[in-house]
């Protein structure tokens, strides 16, 4: 009995399959055991057209075993395994060396890519074993370090290999492409919004979630695809966790060091975003995983899925729990909503007056629940431009993009000699207590957030987040303690959003 | 079934011998009436045991002679193969195969021989 190891995937996680097959005499069939899902039992046909056309007849009743039994199998990347293993059955090759096997086959024995490959580099790295994949898989398992792989290219190139006859090249490891895009809009691109771009600047700087307000045609959507261009490129850290997701979802790596963003209409359903479905793949919030995640038109997303993405945003991390099972995948996110400031998208705009009633702007307020307005560190209003600003020439004294990721990148590397001895990255992630220990403030700060306090009625998680945002002001401007006008800034930045968590009318600031 | 259509199908059957022992299958048995049906002929090919169904039709029948076997003749074949697997004894691989011929207005036969016919389908 052959025995040869293929693997399945478990959220971004690969697991080891044993690969067992036996052949005896009778009709022909195919039958495979082991909890296949539809994709396996059907590589069966596959299999045997594949196997075909490197001549190896299969006759007979075929039983295949997929062991451990008790574990769900899904894909079509246990096609390769399973060829592997009815060839070494049938004699046609005699003795294969431990290794992993994944990949789609072609009806004409072509490797087909496949989801997963970067899991199975992983897998095949602490296993200590050699791994062999479709050629096309090859990029992404050639950024994994330290691990043996062999990018195979059709059926006869790997028997081949196997039998000693011709050697197939093993995958050399290469480095992260620095591959720079071109920030597309470029901040120097956005007319006027000088505001709301220094709210942009601080979300990049501390990781803080940021809520545009603006009437509709004012740039929110320019503005938030403007943000991905001033973040600062992945550490190699978290280029592999976005790497890992991507390879999950089978997604080819195009974007280099550059985090991820991830825009989601309204009508998206919960598993989408979430994660989940069939085979429980990674969602919307694990995509935009360590880069941007943009919900426009905020107050339109059904309320149940607005409230599922307060644990994920708190965490950093979402449990995809099923009846078959239950997967952790990373959702580290810079949210950025967006909103009309009321149902008519007019109020506070000076030039067309706001036609909606009292009661349908609070309901509008009241769409968004008070929890998850607390995870959002920062609003800004994004005002309609005036037609002295929208007449402009382009580029009128805005900074570039690539100025303002300078200063952002500063600012992050200052959090992190701060922060990492703690066990954090940004200002953002730092619990209140910390906070407070860390910013020391003088005796005329507290004199001014008292007064603030009183005067805005603060409540203690307000509070922390003015904090927080200081934190983040100061680092950009480079100082080593918070002072008053850092924590004014702050302040400007949580008025905006006094409209949502009070039910009052006014956005503007 | 017509007499000529009978006499078609027997010079059919005997054309099918000739061919396919000329391509090295050994026939065993003609004719077999187990299991429900009739084996038009049973061979030994290589390691395996060949169950062949022969069908002829001569030209101007719309159907070309392997559509002549549907889902529940494969079945019936499916069936009487079995039995004679049993009733023989052998524990070998074994399938079933398809010789179609059609012959022409010249009285020209043209073969097509269809292997393994059973492959794609479910058997339990």
């Amino acid at each position: 009995m052959s025995t040869i190891l293929g693997l399945t995937l478990r959220g971004t996680r690969a697991l080891c399959v044993e690969v067992e097959a036996e052949v005896t005499g009778g009709l022909f069939a195919i039958t495979i055991v082991g909890l296949p899902d539809a994709s396996v039992r059907e590589a069966r046909e596959r299999v045997r057209a594949a196997l075909r056309t490197v001549e190896i007849p299969l006759r007979g009743r075929v039983t295949v075993n997929l062991a451990p039994a008790d574990i769900p199998k899904e894909g079509a990347l246990l096609d390769l395994p399973l060829a592997v293993a009815l060839a070494c059955r049938t004699g046609a090759i005699d003795e294969v060396p431990p290794a992993l096997f994944m990949g789609e086959l072609a009806l004409d024995g072509r490797l087909r890519r496949v989801r997963g490959a970067v899991p199975a580099a992983l897998l095949a790295r602490t296993m200590g074993l050699p791994l062999f994949v479709p050629l096309e898989n090859v990029p992404e398992v050639a950024l994994v370090e330290g691990v043996v792989a062999y990018g195979v290219p059709d059926l006869p190139a790997l028997f081949a290999h196997l039998r000693g006859e011709a050697e197939l090249s093993p995958v050399a490891s290469c480095e992260i492409p620095e591959h720079e895009a071109e920030p597309d809009p470029d901040m120097a691109d956005v007319k006027g919004q000088f505001q709301a771009k220094r709210g942009l600047e601080i979300a990049a700087a501390g990781h803080h979630n940021i809520f545009l307000v603006g009437s509709p045609g004012s740039g929110k959507t320019m503005l938030a695809r403007a943000l991905r261009g001033i973040l600062p490129p992945l550490s190699k850290e978290d280029f592999m966790e976005v790497l890992l997701v991507r390879s999950t979802l089978g997604v080819a790596v195009e974007d280099g060091r550059r985090p991820p963003y991830r825009a989601v209409h309204h009508t998206a359903t919960l598993p989408a975003i979430c994660g989940g479905g069939s085979g429980l793949r990674p969602g919307e919030i694990s995509r935009a995983h360590r880069g941007v995640l943009f919900l426009d038109e905020f107050p339109e997303f059904p309320r149940d899925l607005v409230e599922a993405l307060r644990q994920p945003l708190e965490d950093g991390e979402i449990v995809v729990s099923r009846a078959s099972g239950s997967v952790t995948y990373p959702s580290r996110v810079l949210l950025v909503a967006a909103a009309n400031p009321c149902p008519c998208g007019n109020d506070g705009d000076p030039s067309e007056p706001c036609r909606c009633s009292a009661s349908e702007r609070e309901r509008y307020a009241r769409r968004l629940s008070g929890p998850i307005l607390d995870r959002i560190d920062l609003y800004v209003s994004v005002p309609r431009l005036t037609p002295e600003e929208l007449v402009a020439v382009e580029g009128h004294g805005a900074e570039s993009s690539a100025d303002i990721r300078r200063r952002v990148t500063a600012a992050r590397e200052r959090q992190r000699e701060r922060w990492t001895p703690l066990g954090f990255g940004c200002n953002a992630e730092v619990p209140e207590k910390l906070l407070r220990k860390e910013l020391r403030l003088g005796g005329a700060e507290r004199r001014f957030l008292e007064d603030a306090a009183r005067r805005c009625r603060l409540s203690g998680r307000g509070l922390a987040r003015i904090l927080r945002v200081a934190r983040t002001v100061a680092d950009l401007e480079g100082a080593d303690a918070v002072g008053t006008t850092h924590l004014a800034e702050a302040l400007a930045y949580r008025q905006g959003g006094n409209a949502w968590t009070t039910g009052s009318r006014r956005f503007s600031s | 079934m017509s007499t000529s259509g009978a006499l078609l199908g027997a010079e059919g059957e005997e054309e099918a011998r000739r061919r396919l022992e000329a391509k090295g299958y050994r026939v065993l048995e003609r004719n077999v009436r187990i299991g429900g049906a009739e084996l038009d002929l049973v061979c030994r090919h290589g390691d395996e045991v060949v169950v062949v169904e022969v069908r002829t039709r001569s030209v101007g029948v719309l159907q070309p002679p392997e559509e002549t076997v549907g889902p529940v003749k494969l079945r019936r074949l499916v069936r009487a193969g079995r039995s004679w697997v049993v009733s023989r004894g052998w524990r070998g691989p074994w399938r079933i195969d398809l010789v179609g011929f059609t012959v022409d207005r010249n009285g020209e036969w043209h073969e097509s021989h269809l292997r393994d016919i059973t492959a794609g389908m479910v058997c339990e």
